[in-house]
Protein backbone atom coordinates (compact mmCIF):
# COMPACT_ATOMS: atom_id res chain seq x y z
CA UNK A 1 0.00 0.00 0.00
CA UNK A 2 2.31 2.36 -1.02
CA UNK A 3 -0.01 4.36 -2.08
CA UNK A 4 -1.23 5.34 1.19
CA UNK A 5 -1.80 8.93 1.57
CA UNK A 6 -2.09 9.95 -1.89
CA UNK A 7 -4.84 13.01 -2.11
CA UNK A 8 -6.83 13.91 -4.51
CA UNK A 9 -8.83 17.20 -4.70
CA UNK A 10 -12.06 17.89 -7.05
CA UNK A 11 -12.83 21.52 -7.64
CA UNK A 12 -14.75 23.02 -10.40
CA UNK A 13 -12.96 24.04 -13.55
CA UNK A 14 -14.80 27.46 -13.40
CA UNK A 15 -15.41 29.45 -9.75
CA UNK A 16 -17.32 32.96 -9.93
CA UNK A 17 -16.12 35.30 -7.00
CA UNK A 18 -18.68 34.55 -4.32
CA UNK A 19 -19.53 31.13 -5.29
CA UNK A 20 -20.69 28.15 -3.12
CA UNK A 21 -18.01 25.61 -4.30
CA UNK A 22 -18.83 21.92 -3.37
CA UNK A 23 -15.05 20.34 -3.38
CA UNK A 24 -14.82 16.50 -3.06
CA UNK A 25 -11.67 15.40 -1.34
CA UNK A 26 -10.35 11.49 -1.82
CA UNK A 27 -7.23 9.71 0.10
CA UNK A 28 -6.17 6.59 -0.63
CA UNK A 29 -5.92 5.17 2.82
CA UNK A 30 -7.22 1.56 4.54
CA UNK A 31 -8.88 2.60 7.30
CA UNK A 32 -8.32 -0.15 9.18
CA UNK A 33 -11.20 -1.86 11.22
CA UNK A 34 -11.61 -3.26 14.37
CA UNK A 35 -10.51 -7.44 14.38
CA UNK A 36 -11.86 -9.74 16.65
CA UNK A 37 -9.91 -12.79 17.98
CA UNK A 38 -11.75 -16.17 17.79
CA UNK A 39 -13.90 -16.17 21.06
CA UNK A 40 -15.01 -12.78 19.58
CA UNK A 41 -13.05 -10.71 21.90
CA UNK A 42 -11.39 -7.04 19.90
CA UNK A 43 -8.14 -7.43 19.95
CA UNK A 44 -6.69 -4.40 21.21
CA UNK A 45 -4.05 -2.25 19.17
CA UNK A 46 -3.31 0.96 17.55
CA UNK A 47 -5.58 0.66 14.13
CA UNK A 48 -4.70 3.19 11.83
CA UNK A 49 -7.81 4.75 10.48
CA UNK A 50 -8.02 8.59 9.59
CA UNK A 51 -9.57 10.60 12.44
CA UNK A 52 -9.67 14.14 11.49
CA UNK A 53 -9.76 16.12 8.23
CA UNK A 54 -9.19 19.70 8.16
CA UNK A 55 -10.03 22.03 5.18
CA UNK A 56 -8.89 25.29 5.26
CA UNK A 57 -9.27 28.23 3.03
CA UNK A 58 -7.12 31.23 2.75
CA UNK A 59 -5.66 30.02 6.14
CA UNK A 60 -8.90 29.59 7.80
CA UNK A 61 -10.68 26.79 9.20
CA UNK A 62 -13.79 26.18 7.04
CA UNK A 63 -14.78 22.23 8.19
CA UNK A 64 -13.78 19.95 10.45
CA UNK A 65 -14.29 16.06 10.13
CA UNK A 66 -14.27 14.20 13.31
CA UNK A 67 -14.25 10.21 11.77
CA UNK A 68 -14.14 6.92 13.35
CA UNK A 69 -13.29 3.85 12.23
CA UNK A 70 -17.27 3.61 10.29
CA UNK A 71 -16.02 5.14 7.55
CA UNK A 72 -14.86 3.34 4.19
CA UNK A 73 -11.35 2.67 3.07
CA UNK A 74 -10.68 4.79 0.54
CA UNK A 75 -12.71 7.34 2.20
CA UNK A 76 -13.87 10.69 0.03
CA UNK A 77 -15.44 13.82 1.59
CA UNK A 78 -17.03 16.53 0.32
CA UNK A 79 -18.07 19.58 1.42
CA UNK A 80 -18.49 23.34 0.52
CA UNK A 81 -16.86 26.90 1.16
CA UNK A 82 -17.49 29.88 0.16
CA UNK A 83 -15.22 31.37 -2.45
CA UNK A 84 -14.31 35.20 -1.79
CA UNK A 85 -10.89 35.59 -3.03
CA UNK A 86 -8.47 33.89 -4.53
CA UNK A 87 -5.83 31.58 -2.93
CA UNK A 88 -5.42 27.96 -1.82
CA UNK A 89 -7.53 25.93 -0.45
CA UNK A 90 -5.96 23.21 1.57
CA UNK A 91 -7.15 19.80 2.76
CA UNK A 92 -5.47 17.72 5.60
CA UNK A 93 -5.94 14.33 6.77
CA UNK A 94 -4.53 13.08 10.00
CA UNK A 95 -4.52 9.38 11.02
CA UNK A 96 -3.92 7.62 14.19
CA UNK A 97 -0.35 6.38 13.71
CA UNK A 98 0.59 10.30 13.80
CA UNK A 99 0.11 10.07 9.54
CA UNK A 100 -0.51 13.91 7.97
CA UNK A 101 -1.56 14.12 4.39
CA UNK A 102 -2.39 16.38 2.56
CA UNK A 103 -3.99 17.99 -0.64
CA UNK A 104 -3.89 21.73 -1.88
CA UNK A 105 -5.88 23.54 -4.71
CA UNK A 106 -5.55 26.90 -5.74
CA UNK A 107 -8.64 28.51 -6.33
CA UNK A 108 -8.72 31.02 -9.16
CA UNK A 109 -11.69 33.13 -10.05
CA UNK A 110 -12.63 32.81 -14.30
CA UNK B 1 -21.29 -5.96 22.53
CA UNK B 2 -18.10 -8.12 23.11
CA UNK B 3 -16.60 -5.82 25.06
CA UNK B 4 -19.04 -5.19 26.99
CA UNK B 5 -19.01 -8.62 28.38
CA UNK B 6 -15.81 -8.27 29.14
CA UNK B 7 -16.76 -5.11 31.32
CA UNK B 8 -18.99 -7.07 32.93
CA UNK B 9 -16.19 -9.81 33.74
CA UNK B 10 -14.08 -6.88 35.13
CA UNK B 11 -16.74 -5.65 37.16
CA UNK B 12 -17.95 -9.34 38.63
CA UNK B 13 -14.21 -9.81 39.67
CA UNK B 14 -13.77 -6.64 41.05
CA UNK B 15 -16.78 -6.98 43.41
CA UNK B 16 -15.96 -10.87 43.93
CA UNK B 17 -12.38 -9.69 45.31
CA UNK B 18 -14.44 -6.89 47.36
CA UNK B 19 -16.42 -9.85 48.70
CA UNK B 20 -13.54 -11.97 50.41
CA UNK B 21 -11.04 -9.49 50.16
CA UNK B 22 -8.58 -11.12 47.76
CA UNK B 23 -5.99 -9.01 45.81
CA UNK B 24 -6.65 -8.89 42.22
CA UNK B 25 -3.38 -11.16 41.96
CA UNK B 26 -5.36 -14.24 43.76
CA UNK B 27 -8.13 -13.89 42.08
CA UNK B 28 -6.77 -14.55 38.84
CA UNK B 29 -4.49 -17.46 40.45
CA UNK B 30 -7.76 -19.12 41.46
CA UNK B 31 -9.76 -18.73 38.44
CA UNK B 32 -6.73 -20.21 36.32
CA UNK B 33 -7.94 -20.84 32.66
CA UNK B 34 -11.21 -18.57 32.65
CA UNK B 35 -8.80 -15.74 34.88
CA UNK B 36 -6.94 -15.84 31.49
CA UNK B 37 -9.87 -15.03 29.36
CA UNK B 38 -10.88 -12.45 31.74
CA UNK B 39 -7.63 -10.56 31.84
CA UNK B 40 -8.13 -9.64 28.16
CA UNK B 41 -11.47 -8.18 29.20
CA UNK B 42 -9.04 -6.38 32.20
CA UNK B 43 -6.31 -5.76 29.36
CA UNK B 44 -9.12 -4.13 26.83
CA UNK B 45 -9.82 -1.43 29.68
CA UNK B 46 -7.49 0.39 29.42
CA UNK B 47 -7.82 0.72 25.82
CA UNK B 48 -11.37 2.11 26.69
CA UNK B 49 -10.53 4.54 28.58
CA UNK B 50 -8.02 6.00 26.06
CA UNK B 51 -10.53 5.89 23.26
CA UNK B 52 -11.20 8.38 21.52
CA UNK B 53 -14.39 10.41 22.48
CA UNK B 54 -15.95 10.45 19.74
CA UNK B 55 -15.81 6.88 18.09
CA UNK B 56 -16.92 4.10 21.12
CA UNK B 57 -18.31 0.95 20.94
CA UNK B 58 -21.95 1.22 22.57
CA UNK B 59 -25.54 1.22 22.02
CA UNK B 60 -26.73 3.93 20.18
CA UNK B 61 -29.17 4.86 23.20
CA UNK B 62 -25.50 5.48 25.15
CA UNK B 63 -23.24 7.38 22.39
CA UNK B 64 -26.62 10.14 22.13
CA UNK B 65 -26.75 10.26 25.31
CA UNK B 66 -23.05 10.87 25.69
CA UNK B 67 -23.33 13.15 23.01
CA UNK B 68 -25.69 14.77 24.15
CA UNK B 69 -26.95 14.66 27.45
CA UNK B 70 -30.44 13.89 26.39
CA UNK B 71 -31.33 17.32 25.19
CA UNK B 72 -34.27 17.67 23.23
CA UNK B 73 -33.89 16.81 19.51
CA UNK B 74 -36.58 18.18 17.03
CA UNK B 75 -37.44 17.02 13.78
CA UNK B 76 -35.60 18.41 11.16
CA UNK B 77 -37.27 17.11 8.22
CA UNK B 78 -38.11 20.26 6.94
CA UNK B 79 -34.76 21.41 6.75
CA UNK B 80 -32.06 18.74 6.57
CA UNK B 81 -31.87 16.84 3.42
CA UNK B 82 -30.48 13.47 3.96
CA UNK B 83 -29.30 11.44 1.09
CA UNK B 84 -28.65 7.81 1.20
CA UNK B 85 -29.21 4.66 -0.56
CA UNK B 86 -32.49 2.52 0.01
CA UNK B 87 -30.45 -0.48 -1.00
CA UNK B 88 -26.60 -0.69 -0.09
CA UNK B 89 -25.15 -4.00 -1.49
CA UNK B 90 -21.73 -3.55 -0.29
CA UNK B 91 -22.02 -2.50 3.37
CA UNK B 92 -18.58 -1.20 3.20
CA UNK B 93 -18.92 1.52 0.99
CA UNK B 94 -22.38 3.75 1.16
CA UNK B 95 -22.33 7.19 0.40
CA UNK B 96 -24.25 9.56 2.56
CA UNK B 97 -24.75 13.21 2.04
CA UNK B 98 -26.20 15.62 4.34
CA UNK B 99 -27.07 19.17 3.09
CA UNK B 100 -29.23 21.53 5.83
CA UNK B 101 -31.26 24.47 4.58
CA UNK B 102 -30.07 27.23 7.03
CA UNK B 103 -28.16 30.34 6.59
CA UNK B 104 -24.70 30.42 7.29
CA UNK B 105 -23.79 33.64 9.08
CA UNK B 106 -21.75 34.28 11.89
CA UNK B 107 -24.67 34.79 14.52
CA UNK B 108 -26.70 31.64 13.37
CA UNK B 109 -24.91 28.87 11.41
CA UNK B 110 -24.85 25.19 11.13
CA UNK B 111 -22.19 23.89 13.81
CA UNK B 112 -22.01 20.42 14.04
CA UNK B 113 -23.59 17.68 11.54
CA UNK B 114 -23.45 14.29 13.17
CA UNK B 115 -24.29 10.95 11.16
CA UNK B 116 -24.85 8.14 13.73
CA UNK B 117 -25.85 4.18 11.82
CA UNK B 118 -27.58 2.84 14.54
CA UNK B 119 -26.70 -0.48 14.35
CA UNK B 120 -23.36 -0.24 13.69
CA UNK B 121 -21.26 -1.34 16.78
CA UNK B 122 -19.25 2.17 17.06
CA UNK B 123 -22.90 4.15 16.34
CA UNK B 124 -20.71 7.89 15.74
CA UNK B 125 -19.59 8.00 12.12
CA UNK B 126 -18.39 11.29 11.89
CA UNK B 127 -19.01 14.89 13.52
CA UNK B 128 -18.39 17.29 11.19
CA UNK B 129 -17.86 20.85 12.54
CA UNK B 130 -18.43 23.48 10.26
CA UNK B 131 -17.76 27.39 10.44
CA UNK B 132 -19.73 30.46 8.74
CA UNK B 133 -17.30 30.79 5.64
CA UNK B 134 -18.54 26.88 4.61
CA UNK B 135 -21.19 28.91 2.84
CA UNK B 136 -23.67 26.41 2.87
CA UNK B 137 -24.11 23.22 5.71
CA UNK B 138 -23.09 20.34 3.37
CA UNK B 139 -21.14 17.17 3.65
CA UNK B 140 -20.89 13.94 1.87
CA UNK B 141 -18.76 11.00 3.02
CA UNK B 142 -18.79 7.31 2.15
CA UNK B 143 -19.17 5.14 5.48
CA UNK B 144 -19.74 1.48 6.36
CA UNK B 145 -22.48 0.24 7.68
CA UNK B 146 -22.33 -3.52 9.46
CA UNK B 147 -26.44 -4.66 8.87
CA UNK B 148 -29.50 -2.90 8.34
CA UNK B 149 -31.01 -0.01 10.31
CA UNK B 150 -31.28 3.71 10.42
CA UNK B 151 -29.07 5.99 9.47
CA UNK B 152 -29.11 9.51 11.22
CA UNK B 153 -28.24 13.07 10.79
CA UNK B 154 -28.38 15.18 13.54
CA UNK B 155 -27.63 18.73 13.23
CA UNK B 156 -26.74 21.16 15.95
CA UNK B 157 -26.84 24.55 15.28
CA UNK B 158 -24.76 26.98 16.57
CA UNK B 159 -27.67 28.26 19.05
CA UNK B 160 -27.64 24.81 20.49
CA UNK B 161 -30.91 23.72 18.87
CA UNK B 162 -30.66 20.00 18.02
CA UNK B 163 -32.59 18.50 14.50
CA UNK B 164 -32.72 15.09 14.27
CA UNK B 165 -33.77 12.95 10.88
CA UNK B 166 -33.31 9.57 10.56
CA UNK B 167 -33.97 6.52 7.72
CA UNK B 168 -33.46 3.11 7.25
CA UNK B 169 -31.29 1.54 4.77
CA UNK B 170 -31.25 -1.72 3.62
CA UNK B 171 -27.76 -3.48 3.66
CA UNK B 172 -27.04 -6.67 1.95
CA UNK B 173 -23.58 -7.11 2.68
CA UNK B 174 -22.19 -5.79 5.77
CA UNK B 175 -18.92 -4.03 6.08
CA UNK B 176 -17.70 -3.43 9.38
CA UNK B 177 -15.83 -6.81 9.68
CA UNK B 178 -15.35 -8.26 13.63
Amino acid sequence: MSDIGKVRLRVPSSIKAGDVVQVRALVIHPMERIERDTQGKIIQKNYNYINKVIVTYLNKTVATFDTTQNVAENPFFSFTFKATDPGQLKVQFLDTTGGRYEGTADIKFS
Amino acid sequence: MEEHDGGHSVMARTSMADDHGMTRRAVLAALGAFGVAAAGGLAAAPGRAHAQALGQNESVEDALKRLFAGKPMKDGAAVIKLELPLIAENGAVVPVSVTVDSPMTPTSYVKHIYVVADKNRIPVVTRVTFAPEAGRAFMGANIRLGETGDVRAIVEQSDGTLLQVKREVKVTVGGCGG
